[in-house]
Parts: structure tokens; C-alpha cells; sequence
């Protein structure tokens, strides 16, 4: 499939550099040489104001390796991870499906699923404060009719829970949008033979249409992955990581450690840690995945 | 266009489909309507139980749109983000459409996936993990608290994007057009411009309309890289927390006000949505 689409590259040995090096040089200005700068930091004692005052070697990671607090934001953000993204993945590529089918109505229902994609993550956050609230909020006083009563925001897990629920609301949405796209673009000859020899329509479904589907859903798997492992805003804005720092992602304790605490150093480390974490799970699924594609 | 295994469908199915995208869209519009009764209530009634139903259970008051409507830091913020996620959007598609195409089209010492990659790589990259390096970087560039040092970094973070998604729609436009222009005597640049390009709007239009909604929800750099004359919206819905406590009414307002912009984006582009992309999938 590759051959067929790479051309020799006769004619266009100088203009496809000429296409490409802009791109690359502005990746590597401003995304590649800050995280040189928060390697250096990493390796040195930062106070604020004096700059760097020396260098401590790998200090700064050991401290951080043996943080407890550390560890708990990593835990916290895996569990929000494994648990958001698959439903995510689950419920927008369903709704995609039936979206596809092409209903009657099905324009509005495209439009209305797809704009929490639109929002913006901290509002919504805040928004969830006053859904979950023990006090006035809409979550538990319909839940309290049922007779169930869930500590959302007064325990970690509830916290967690809260905001793993807002975050499926708000970002079904981006599974749907691109698993919609990746549909639409599936030729109606093949749902014709596909019928043919299906049983029903939830055959066709996963015969048909999830293989066919499934380098587009990769794609928003891999993406929401990425972008999920990152998450700040929603439990930030709805927790901020309370009670105590039980329900503190990744993201707010490196923002806290550098830009409340202003240790850098350290801030930095973690930071690194965490990318090469990152880049060892990604390496792992890439892998995965591609064996599934080829 | 209706899909064929609608029209086969027996009465159940379809009764079964419909529900579950009523279900669907309730579960989606709640909130909205949750935000819209909050930004009418009093800052004191947010935390009233039973304060559902306006004029029922509590007294509605315009007093918090009127509020964030007047306040002349809200609409700076408002505009703010507007030219940010836009030239945001233009500057990661200046850069980043000519590159997806090189990679679907040409052949490099490295693989053009692995390049993608690369691209996407820098996406893995926690904001907060680069705060400090890029708030010396725009200190040292003299954009601190610009238009301009953000859409310098969030067209970086975003050009991923671009180059990831406009590749794989590149890949699909047919060679076969290309080569035929080739032999006409057009340059690669007129083949790229005039043929590729406009054959691959459908795809532009999308990555335009993710990035721009991507941009429009950031806060966590606009916080940190902008204190006043440059503050997003997004920026100062997070500061609210900081400066005087939450006044969660103000903050139903600035979800409902918040939305407006990219929605009305995503209206126009809809039928592009629809027209199908394969992001690089196998097409029938």
C-alpha cells in the first residue's frame, strides 16, 4: 500500500525538503529546545530569582522517584486513563454507527453529539461543581430520588468518578467526530454485499463495519490517549485535587511543583520522568497496533 | 444520504436506534441546560438544593450575563481568544498542510511514518511539564503576554494535527491526476497547489475546525503566558478560582458564552464532516 502512494523521488528532491523543513524547524524551536531547557533544569538546584545555583546530578529524579505524592498522581492519572478513554472509544464510535445509518434526523443528531467537542474543559470543570455538589447539585438530588447517595466530591474515588464522568461527556464527542468521518467515507457497494450474507444489523456492524473503521478508530484512540494522559483541566478545575491531593492528576502536581512552588528543578525531573513513561507506553501500543493494521 | 441497512431494517431496530440517540443527546444537552439554569440564578442560590426550576424553586435573575457581558476584561478575553485560535489555525496549516503532503508524497531517508510520529510525538508532551522553558523562551523573545508568543506555541503543539490527519487525506488523493498534470508540464508546486489541495478541502476544513477548537480550550499555557493585555477566555475562566473563589453562576455564564464561537464554526463545516474521510482507512 505504502509503494503505491511514495513516488520515486525524481523531481522532487529539493521541493520536498522545501515542503517539509518549515514544519520540522518550527516543531524543533518550540517544542523541542524547551524540553532540552527542562532536561537542564532537571540536573540543577533552580531558585527563583538567583536562576540556576548549582548542579545536583540526578537528585532531582531521586527525590521525585521516591515521592510518594509522585506516584499517587501517576496511579490516579492511569486509573483516569483506563477507565475514560476505552468508554470513550466504546460510546462514540457506537454513536457514530447510528449516526451513519442516516436516519431520518440524523443531521441533528450529529450536530447536537458532537458539540461537546466545542466546550472548554475548564468550565466544564467548574460546571461539574455545581452538578456533583452535596449541596444543591442536580447529580445527587436525582440519584437521592433512587435512594442513592455517592460521596462525589467529599472521597477520592467519587472525585475521580466526577471527573472521569465529565470527561466522557466532553470528549465522546471527538471519537465520534473522526470515527463519523472514517464512516461516511465507507462505500455503499459493500454495505450492499454485507447484507446479503449478515444475519442482522449488529452483524454487519462487527463484520463490516468495525474492521473497516478501525484505522480511523486507532487514530482516535491513539490521540485521546495522548491527549487523556495530559489532562489537567476538568479534575483541576473540579477538585483541585482534594480532598487533600487524593484525586491530583499528573499534570496539576507538575504545575503546582513549578509554577506555585516554583521548584523548577524538580518540576522538571518529574516531568521528564514522565515523558519517558509516556514514550515507553505509546512505543508498546504503536506496536500493538500496527500488527492489528497489517 | 441514508444507509442501506436503515432502510432494511425491521421496525425494532430502528425504534432501538432512535432511542439510543435520544438517550444520546439528552445525556449531551443536560449539561447545557444545567449550565443555562445556573447562569440565572444568584451566586448564593448555586448551592440551594431544590433550586431547579426557575421561577418554581428559585428566582431567576440576569444579573451574572449582565455581569460578564460588562465586564470589559471578559470581552478583551473573548476577542483575544478568537484572534489566538485563529491564527493559531492558520499558521499550523501554513505550516503544516505543505509537509503532510511531502510525507504522502515523497520519499525520505527516514520513513514518512516515522516522521508523522515525530510530529506526534511532541503532543505526548505535558504542558505543564514545558511551562517554565517556554515562559523564558517568550521572555527572552519579548511575547510575553502577546497574541503572537501564543500562536507561536500553539501552532507548534497543534501542527501535529495538520501533518498527521492532512497526510493520511493526501495519501488518498488519486497519484493517477498527479501524474497526469506531471505530464501536462506542471511544476510540483502547481500540482500541489492547484490539484492536490483543492481536492483535499473536505479534509482541510476538518483539521482546521480541531485545531481551532483544540486552541480555543487550552488554559493552562494562556494562564502562564499572558497576564493581561493577551488573556484568553479560557485563561480567565481558570483564574476565577484564584482571584475571588468560584462564583459558579458567572462560571455557567462563561461555558454558555464559551461555546459560541467554535459551535457556530462547527455548524458552517458540517456537511464537510459528513462528505468522509478515510484518515489513510482502505475505501470500498
Amino acid at each position: 500500500m505504502k509503494a503505491k502512494h511514495v513516488r520515486p523521488g525524481e523531481y522532487g528532491a529539493v521541493f520536498k525538503y522545501v515542503l517539509l523543513l518549515p514544519a520540522v524547524l518550527w516543531v524543533v524551536a518550540f517544542t523541542f529546545v524547551p524540553l532540552i531547557f527542562v532536561i537542564h533544569y532537571s540536573l540543577a538546584n533552580y531558585v527563583l530569582g538567583l536562576g540556576i545555583t548549582d548542579y545536583v546530578g540526578l537528585e532531582n529524579y531521586a527525590d521525585v522517584l521516591a515521592s510518594d505524592r509522585f506516584w499517587h498522581s501517576i496511579m490516579v492519572t492511569a486509573a483516569y486513563v483506563a477507565i475514560s478513554v476505552p468508554i470513550e472509544v466504546v460510546l462514540g464510535f457506537t454513536a457514530a454507527w447510528l449516526v451513519n445509518l442516516g436516519a431520518p434526523w440524523s443531521y441533528g443528531f450529529r450536530t447536537v453529539i458532537g458539540t461537546p467537542l466545542f466546550t472548554m474543559e475548564v468550565a466544564i470543570g467548574y460546571l461539574g461543581v455545581t452538578l456533583f455538589s452535596s449541596q444543591g447539585g442536580l447529580v445527587p438530588a436525582v440519584l437521592g430520588l433512587a435512594g442513592v447517595h455517592v460521596p462525589w466530591l467529599s472521597t477520592a474515588w467519587g472525585g475521580i468518578a466526577a471527573a472521569i464522568l465529565l470527561d466522557i461527556w466532553r470528549w465522546t464527542s471527538f471519537v465520534f467526530v473522526i470515527v463519523l468521518a472514517g464512516l461516511a467515507g465507507i462505500s455503499s457497494d459493500l454495505y450492499d454485499a454485507a447484507i446479503l450474507d449478515a444475519r442482522n444489523h449488529w452483524q454487519v456492524m462487527w463484520r463490516l463495519g468495525v474492521p473497516l473503521a478501525w484505522p480511523v478508530t486507532t487514530i482516535a484512540i491513539l490521540l485521546r490517549t495522548v491527549e487523556c494522559l495530559k489532562v489537567f483541566a476538568i479534575p483541576y478545575a473540579l477538585t483541585t485535587g482534594g480532598p487533600g491531593t487524593s484525586t491530583e492528576v499528573f499534570s496539576a502536581m507538575d504545575y503546582l511543583t513549578t509554577v506555585q512552588f516554583f521548584n523548577f528543578g524538580q518540576g522538571s525531573a518529574m516531568g521528564v520522568i514522565f515523558l519517558v513513561m509516556v514514550a515507553a507506553l505509546l512505543t508498546v501500543f504503536f506496536k500493538q497496533m500496527r500488527k492489528r493494521l497489517a | 444520504m441514508t444507509n442501506i441497512l436503515w432502510l432494511r431494517a425491521s421496525l425494532i431496530s430502528k425504534v432501538v436506534v432512535y432511542v439510543l440517540l435520544t438517550l444520546a443527546v439528552i445525556f449531551t444537552l443536560l449539561p447545557f441546560v444545567w449550565a443555562f439554569i445556573n447562569s440565572i440564578k444568584t451566586s448564593t442560590a448555586t448551592f440551594e438544593p431544590g433550586a431547579f426550576i426557575p421561577f418554581i424553586t428559585f428566582q431567576p435573575t440576569l444579573d451574572s450575563w449582565h455581569n460578564v457581558l460588562s465586564d470589559p476584561q471578559a470581552i478583551n478575553a473573548f476577542i483575544s481568544s478568537i484572534v489566538v485560535s485563529v491564527g493559531t489555525t492558520a499558521v499550523a496549516l501554513i505550516l503544516g498542510v505543505p509537509a503532510a503532503y511531502a510525507l504522502a508524497r515523497f520519499q525520505f531517508p527516514i520513513g514518512s511514518s516515522d516522521i508523522a510520529l515525530w510530529f506526534l510525538s511532541q503532543r505526548v508532551l505535558p504542558p505543564a511539564v514545558v511551562l517554565v522553558p517556554f515562559y523564558l523562551l517568550m521572555v527572552y523573545l519579548q511575547l510575553i503576554d502577546t497574541w503572537t508568543g501564543l500562536i507561536f506555541c500553539y501552532s507548534a503543539f497543534n501542527l501535529a494535527f495538520a501533518v498527521v490527519i492532512m497526510r493520511d487525506i493526501f495519501r488518498d488523493v488519486s497519484t493517477e491526476i498527479e501524474d497526469a498534470a506531471k505530464v501536462e508540464g506542471a511544476t510540483p508546486w502547481q500540482i500541489f497547489w492547484k490539484i492536490s489541495l483543492p481536492l483535499s478541502v473536505d479534509g482541510l476544513v476538518v483539521t482546521a475546525v480541531l485545531i481551532f477548537a483544540f486552541t480555543w480550550n487550552e488554559a493552562l499555557f494562556a494562564a502562564a503566558l499572558t497576564s493581561q493585555s493577551a488573556t484568553t477566555f479560557s485563561a480567565l475562566v481558570l483564574a476565577s478560582r484564584s482571584t475571588r473563589g468560584v462564583d459558579f453562576n458567572i462560571a455557567a455564564v462563561n461555558t454558555l458564552i464559551g461555546i459560541i464561537p467554535p459551535v457556530v464554526l462547527y455548524f458552517f463545516v458540517q456537511r464537510y464532516l459528513a462528505r468522509g474521510l478515510s484518515f489513510g482507512a482502505v475505501k470500498g
